[in-house]
């Protein structure tokens, strides 16, 4: 009986085990790179709003301060969504028969709320609350972006675990003043690292194992 | 010996395939956790009739410590306030309706002002206040010069002798175009605002600060006010008048 297969086909077996070992990393590569994806995490995605409300106009045009609508940011898990009442500040008089408005102004007509589609939606295992980061000194476009350039808001990082592991390790490296908060034209180079570190002691920012302890953020 | 190569093989696309399998579950199965039936700040319910997640307290319902007993406080007005009484008003160029007599509001702010207050007054009015009223309080904030009708100017004879509580009362309940803010801003912060107030028409007035016709910026000289309490609701109207 002939031989099945040629001799040749030793070397082939041999390049096999590694191509195996190649494509098994690459598939793996693939598989963190999808789960990252903005097609997985929402990143970058602009949704589609009742009233297509630009922060780019409100915050970077007009110069209102976050806190104006997003009240209890300070005090509270969170942030807020303004009632429509606060809409109508203004909007009972600029613009006030545009039919771009029509849905705030019958939401204060009749009472219903508006129904915003939540654009940074965090797993449900997760425990986040707003105040204690403002309190210790992260800024809002440290975690939402240049929101005074977004005339559509998008989530601007993944929100997953890595990334919030990723401060939570280091979180003199991310905070800023006190006064700097609100300021969406902060830059982290505008402290030098010895300023962060005495920063930090004066947040009494937590030990790292206790910043990144399971329970801190799953309870 | 080749039948074993076979199985091998095989083997080896079972546990490719297997792989690939669990990493397209472990992608699907973590919705359920992501989704808990628990409900989030501001999400819909089907479960309550006005289909909001975030229950209102039932009216009536008082917090433990915070029955508001210290009427001057919480409300900006004087103890024994007439409900009915009418304040005069007049008209200005842009329309506004302006009070010029302030019967019920209290004169002082009911809290110590000290530069913590003062700190936090002027961070709050740069927050609530400044988008209309302007940063130093003449009315030309950003949303004016967008079109909104402008409102008047803190710095006038008829605002720098009204009574905090006026103030108090405008951002609590609102006036003219301006809606309450009673919502927005806690009472601390509106007293606080109130002194910030005080403090910008001082720097607007440097010489009438402390003389006879201005006020002064915060309530720390407590007896001089005392004594120009009484009657202030008919001096004012005279004097913005006699001022101007």
């Amino acid at each position: 009986m002939a031989q099945l297969f040629h001799r040749g086909a030793n070397n082939i077996a041999k390049a096999s085990m590694v191509l195996v070992i190649i494509l098994g990393g690459l598939v793996f590569f693939a598989y963190t790179q999808i789960s990252r994806s903005s097609y997985l995490t929402n990143r970058y995605l602009e949704k589609q709003q009742p009233v297509q409300f630009s922060h780019k106009h409100h915050v970077g045009d007009d110069g209102i301060d976050c806190r104006y609508c997003h009240t209890s940011v300070e005090t509270a898990a969170s942030a807020g969504i303004p009632p429509t009442q606060t809409c109508m500040n203004c909007h009972n008089q600029l613009w006030a028969d545009t039919p771009y408005l029509e849905p705030v102004r019958a939401s204060y007509r009749d009472n219903e709320p508006i129904l915003w589609e939540r654009v940074h939606d965090l797993p449900g295992y997760a425990y986040f609350n707003h105040s204690i980061h403002v309190a210790k000194g992260v800024g809002c476009s440290t975690c939402h972006g240049q929101i005074d350039e977004m005339p559509a808001v998008y989530q601007e990082n993944t929100l997953q675990m890595e990334w919030c592991l990723a401060c939570h390790k280091n979180p003199e490296a991310f905070i800023r003043p006190k006064s700097e908060i609100y300021n969406m034209d902060w830059r982290d180079s505008d402290l030098t690292a010895d300023e962060r570190k005495s920063l930090g002691e004066e947040y009494r920012l937590r030990s790292r194992e206790l910043l990144t302890s399971c329970s801190t953020c799953h309870r | 010996m080749n039948n074993s190569k076979q199985v091998q093989s095989m083997r080896k696309v079972t546990v490719f395939a297997l792989l690939l399998f669990t990493f397209a579950l472990s992608t699907a199965c973590r919705y359920d956790m992501q989704d808990q039936p628990r409900l989030k700040p501001y999400k819909e319910s089907d479960f309550f009739a006005d289909g909001k997640a975030m229950r209102d307290l039932p009216e009536g319902t008082v917090a433990r410590g915070q029955l508001k007993e210290d009427k001057a406080f919480y409300t900006g007005k004087k103890e024994n306030a007439d409900p009915n009484i009418q304040v005069e008003t007049t008209t200005d160029a842009s329309g506004n309706t302006l009070v010029s007599s302030f019967p019920n509001d209290i004169e002082e702010i009911p809290m110590p002002v000290t530069e913590e207050v003062l700190d936090r007054g002027e961070e709050r009015y740069k927050i609530f206040c400044m988008v209309c009223h302007g940063p130093v309080g003449s009315g030309d904030g950003m949303v004016v010069r967008r079109g909104y009708p402008q409102p008047p100017t803190y710095h006038d004879d008829r605002l720098r002798n009204a009574p905090a509580g006026h103030f108090f009362d405008v951002m609590t309940n609102g006036w003219g175009k301006m809606n309450s803010y009673a919502s927005m801003i806690p009472v601390a912060d509106r007293w606080a605002i109130v002194a910030y107030i005080r403090a910008l028409q001082a720097s607007q007035n440097p010489q009438g600060f402390g003389n006879e016709g201005g006020r002064p910026a915060t309530n720390s000289n407590t007896a001089n006010e005392e004594s120009n309490t009484n009657g202030t609701a008919g001096n004012t109207a005279g004097n913005g008048g006699g001022d101007q």
